[in-house]
């Protein structure tokens, strides 16, 4: 445990911090403006160029606001709920390569915060403590509308969860190993989206469903349960919870990036760049589907997971490990 | 050494203050989540331990899945003063016995010859591969394999059993 190391990890985790606090406000614009020009609108375009501090000026609002925690709430549970959102999350991304080594003062420095040898599976136990967030915030609220918000996206975070991981072993079968920064390496040829076509196809959706997000984001159906789980949450804890389910986006894409579209590989531009334009293009796909799709009903989420997606998962786990040990 | 005894130090108080504030806490669901805490500090000192792969699955498959269903019905039942299943007499009766075999059991495992004493000291002959995924795989595949199958039976049939309980119409 020398400095240089201590040095660099703390440089890097201060990159990272920074990154995920400076990149959702740039999402969250990214999200306004896409959907306004895809609704045939403009999005917000007054405060500085193109509307790029609109989400800075919101953040501001919501860190003046007062701060509200309701009469009957259980007061400890409702200020933890949405640190564990954000923590989770920042958590996760600590595994997470986000480019090839690089040599700085003689020091060949790997671009990932940790390189643990079991990362995939940190990953998803991090992902997976990020439920009692919402459960938590659903439940210390004291209302029942919150209360029904978290109780579903406990069961849809758990249903999902089994095939988002299944899915994940396949790729794993292929690789050999369970470290991210070694399955982001070995994609330097061919990406493990094209054997595992499929199993790109069952991380996406369950991804979409881990995160909430339209059309899997039933726990904040607006027309059913007012705002879901955050129905009471107001200022900057209702903000941790927008930090928290962007820092979840990433997340969700950065595994996907990692896992099955080859990493930070990609040819002429440096290996970080390569790693950014994934990332953003990954989320365009993700507010692409929000312009585009309807709510699914709350049975029909539940159906598709259980009887559909992780059926899909598990067949696909036995062809790879079959043509794996053939 | 200096770090590892102090992380170890951490993890251990608060695992046994999380115990103890389960035991003692009135409400169930911070029950619940202290019990929480207890597992999270556990797998922490599992990594400690050189077992990372145990570490994970302790968080994925007992804090992140069983104690999410655990409050899943705590919060739907919203039990505030739960009726005890024991008088107070018995209960402290098969406490004091339970304490004890635990007891007993933990100073039989540690006195005996096979682990040394002051067994963080004695950390550095473990090899490198010790508590890896593919080691735990490999003797859970050849060594444990019959002990293994056995208990995913096992699960399966508690799997069908419970779908049995809930499908059964009553009355």
């Amino acid at each position: 445990m020398d400095i240089a190391f201590l040095i660099e990890s703390l440089a890097k985790v201060l990159i990272v911090l920074g990154f995920v606090l400076l990149g959702v406000p740039l999402i969250v614009w990214m999200e306004r403006k896409v959907l306004g020009h895809m609704q045939d609108r403009i999005g917000p375009e007054r405060v500085g160029p193109f509307g790029l501090l609109q989400t800075i000026a919101d953040g501001i609002k919501l860190f003046m606001k007062e701060d509200l925690v309701p009469a009957q709430a259980d007061k400890v549970v409702f200020i933890l709920a949405p640190a564990i959102t954000v923590i989770t999350a920042l958590v996760a991304l600590t595994v997470i390569p986000w480019g090839d080594q690089v040599t700085i003062l003689g020091r060949t420095v790997p671009l990932h915060i940790a390189d643990v040898n079991v990362a995939l599976l940190f990953v998803l136990a991090t992902t997976s403590m990020g439920v009692y967030g919402i459960v938590l915030g659903g439940w210390a609220s004291n209302s029942k509308y919150p209360l029904l918000g978290g109780l579903r996206s406990s069961a849809q975070m758990i249903s999902y969860e089994l095939a988002q991981g299944i899915s994940l072993v396949s790729v794993v079968l292929l690789a050999g190993t369970l470290s991210l920064a070694q399955i982001a390496r070995q994609q330097a040829h061919m990406w493990y989206v094209v054997p595992q076509f499929f199993g790109f196809l069952i991380y996406v959706i369950s991804g979409i469903a881990e995160t909430n997000r339209a059309p899997f984001d039933l726990p904040e159906a607006e027309t059913e349960l007012v705002a879901g789980f955050h129905t009471e949450y107001s200022s900057m804890k209702w903000a941790f919870y927008f930090l928290g389910e962007y820092a979840n986006m990433m997340v969700v894409s950065g595994i996907a990036i990692t896992v099955f579209l080859g990493g930070w590989h990609g040819p002429v531009l440096p290996s970080v760049a390569w790693f950014l334009i994934k990332l953003t293009l990954f989320l365009f796909f993700y507010i692409w589907l929000r312009a585009t799709f309807p709510r699914l009903r709350y049975d029909q989420l539940m159906g598709f997971g259980w009887k559909v997606l992780l059926p899909a998962s598990l067949l696909n786990l036995v062809v790879t490990a079959a043509v794996v040990a053939l | 050494m200096l770090i590892p005894a102090f992380l170890f130090a951490m993890f251990a108080g608060v695992a046994i203050g999380c115990a103890v504030g389960m035991v003692f806490h009135r409400n169930p669901v911070h029950c619940a989540l202290l019990l929480v805490g207890v597992l999270l500090s556990i797998s922490g000192l599992f990594i400690l331990l050189n077992a990372s792969f145990l570490a994970a699955l302790q968080v994925l498959v007992y804090a992140g899945a069983i104690m999410v269903l655990f409050l899943f019905v705590l919060m739907l039942l919203n039990i505030r003063g739960e009726s005890p299943l024991l008088t107070r007499g018995a209960a402290k009766g098969f406490g004091i016995l339970f304490a004890i075999v635990v007891f007993v059991e933990l100073l039989w495992t540690v006195l005996s010859p096979q682990v040394e004493p002051g067994g963080m000291a004695a950390s550095p002959s473990v090899p490198r591969s010790f508590g890896s995924p593919a080691a735990i795989g490999r003797v859970l595949y050849t060594v444990w394999l019959y002990p293994f199958e056995i208990t995913s039976i096992l699960l399966l049939i508690a799997v069908i059993g419970a779908v049995v309980l809930a499908k059964r119409k009553f009355g």
